[in-house]
């Protein structure tokens, strides 16, 4: 990828293009695992968004340093860091949240997406573009766990981000963690369709964990 | 061997440099998350005696599902108003952790889930009040799980029985433990009322 493409589209990129979960089918776990509300996967998603813009930030910085027989134990460790810092000042400072997710936080530096970024994006591209790339992934990951929560929680609980909105649980499968397959390769098969219908496009077609 | 020399130096520094940050990071973050849990731990004991004056202070250890857990005797003004205890039943996919507190009668006044991992709309209906509530007012005799109606005892939650389940018994062991430490005195006046009939 070269570092004349405007920010701009690297971020829809990221967001839409190459939809971390929806296009590029990595980090489905996390997807299914804390999609069964809105809230849980807006606080994941949020603390993706900042690990994947300090991790693609700190490669990036380091690219010319890194040396490339051992690129992959370093991103790890830069991956560690970072999890580490946001799970500590977030135990610190944002006690309600941080019990919610707490347990969460830890497992992100497992995600597939931020190492993938951070080999095919960050190791070869300037601090600026890597950072918006970082964002606008991180972003987009944030909208897929958002959509997946609204359609498991809607269907299957009846509410939204905790509020009661239909009576009773219209498909209570859809919370279990069973649900969150049928979700997500509904969603998929969605905007795939969409993609191909309306703007021409082949759908998802790689795939990973 | 100069690149093997070159790799170790690339990593070493990377390792430095992340031990660095994080030490930092802990450094200035541990004592507030500390003090942040001693404070939330005093609150959620302070809700399970509201009459309590005196700072509420551990009286003893016990154990269950080989874990310990701690028990208190609240005070005001130097007699005793409650007795808490922490707790935990296994539930269907987690140990669930509770606070217990009794009355002086050594009846439930109050009942609390601390944290649970049960499945979401199935399981965690044993956090909603009407299931809480059951609990309050009774004595350790009465804490019996039921699959049906009941006012007597404890009913169970249909779709829930295993996590129901896990609420009782860990409420019901640490309603042992307390009449066990605190029950003496209440339990032989009982029973100089019996024989005096």
């Amino acid at each position: 990828m070269s570092t004349n493409i405007s920010y701009g589209t690297i971020l829809k990129n990221g967001m839409f293009g190459e939809n971390p979960v929806f296009r590029l089918a990595l980090s489905l776990c996390p997807a299914v695992a804390v999609t069964g509300g809105v809230k849980n996967g807006f606080l994941m998603g949020v603390a993706v968004l900042f690990v994947m813009t300090m991790v693609n930030g700190t490669v990036s910085l380091l690219r010319n340093f890194i040396n490339p027989k051992v690129r992959i134990p370093s991103y790890m460790f830069i991956i560690a860091t970072w999890v580490t810092v946001t799970d500590q000042v977030m135990a610190a400072t944002q006690r309600a949240v941080y019990k919610e997710m707490g347990l969460y936080i830890v497992l992100i530096v497992a995600f597939a997406i931020v190492l993938s970024r951070a080999e095919m994006f960050a190791s070869r591209n300037k601090l600026l573009p890597s950072l918006v790339d970082g964002f606008g992934m991180g972003l987009g990951f944030l909208l897929a766990l958002v959509l997946l929560g609204i359609f498991r929680e809607f269907l299957g609980k009846g509410s939204l981000w905790g509020a009661q909105i239909l009576p009773g649980k219209p498909v209570l499968i859809m919370i279990m963690p069973a649900g969150g397959f049928f979700a997500m390769g509904l969603m998929m098969g969605w905007l795939n369709w969409i993609d191909r219908k309306f703007f021409g496009g082949t759908g998802a077609s790689s795939g990973g964990h | 061997m100069k690149d093997m020399m070159k790799i170790t130096l690339s990593l070493v520094m990377i390792f430095i440099g992340a031990g660095l940050i994080m030490g930092v990071t802990y450094k200035f973050t541990s004592p507030i998350k500390f003090k942040a849990e001693k404070k939330e731990k005093e609150e959620a004991l302070k809700e399970m005696a509201p009459t309590a004056t005196d700072p509420i202070t551990p009286a003893g250890k016990w154990s269950v599902h080989s874990r310990n857990f701690e028990y208190y005797m609240a005070t005001a003004s130097g007699k005793p108003v409650a007795y808490i205890s922490s707790t935990a039943g296994k539930g269907y996919s987690s140990f669930i952790q509770m606070l217990v507190s009794l009355d002086t009668d050594l009846k439930i006044s109050e009942v609390k889930v601390l944290s649970m991992n049960e499945t979401p709309g199935l399981g965690d209906q044993v956090l909603e009040k009407s299931f809480l509530d059951q609990f309050k007012g009774k004595p350790l005799s009465q804490i019996i799980l039921i699959k049906g109606e009941t006012k007597e005892n404890i009913q169970a939650i249909t779709g829930a029985t295993i996590s129901s389940r896990g609420v009782t018994n860990g409420i019901k062991d640490a309603v042992q433990t307390l009449v066990d430490k605190y029950g003496a005195g209440i339990k032989t006046a009982v029973q100089e009322v019996k024989h005096e009939h």
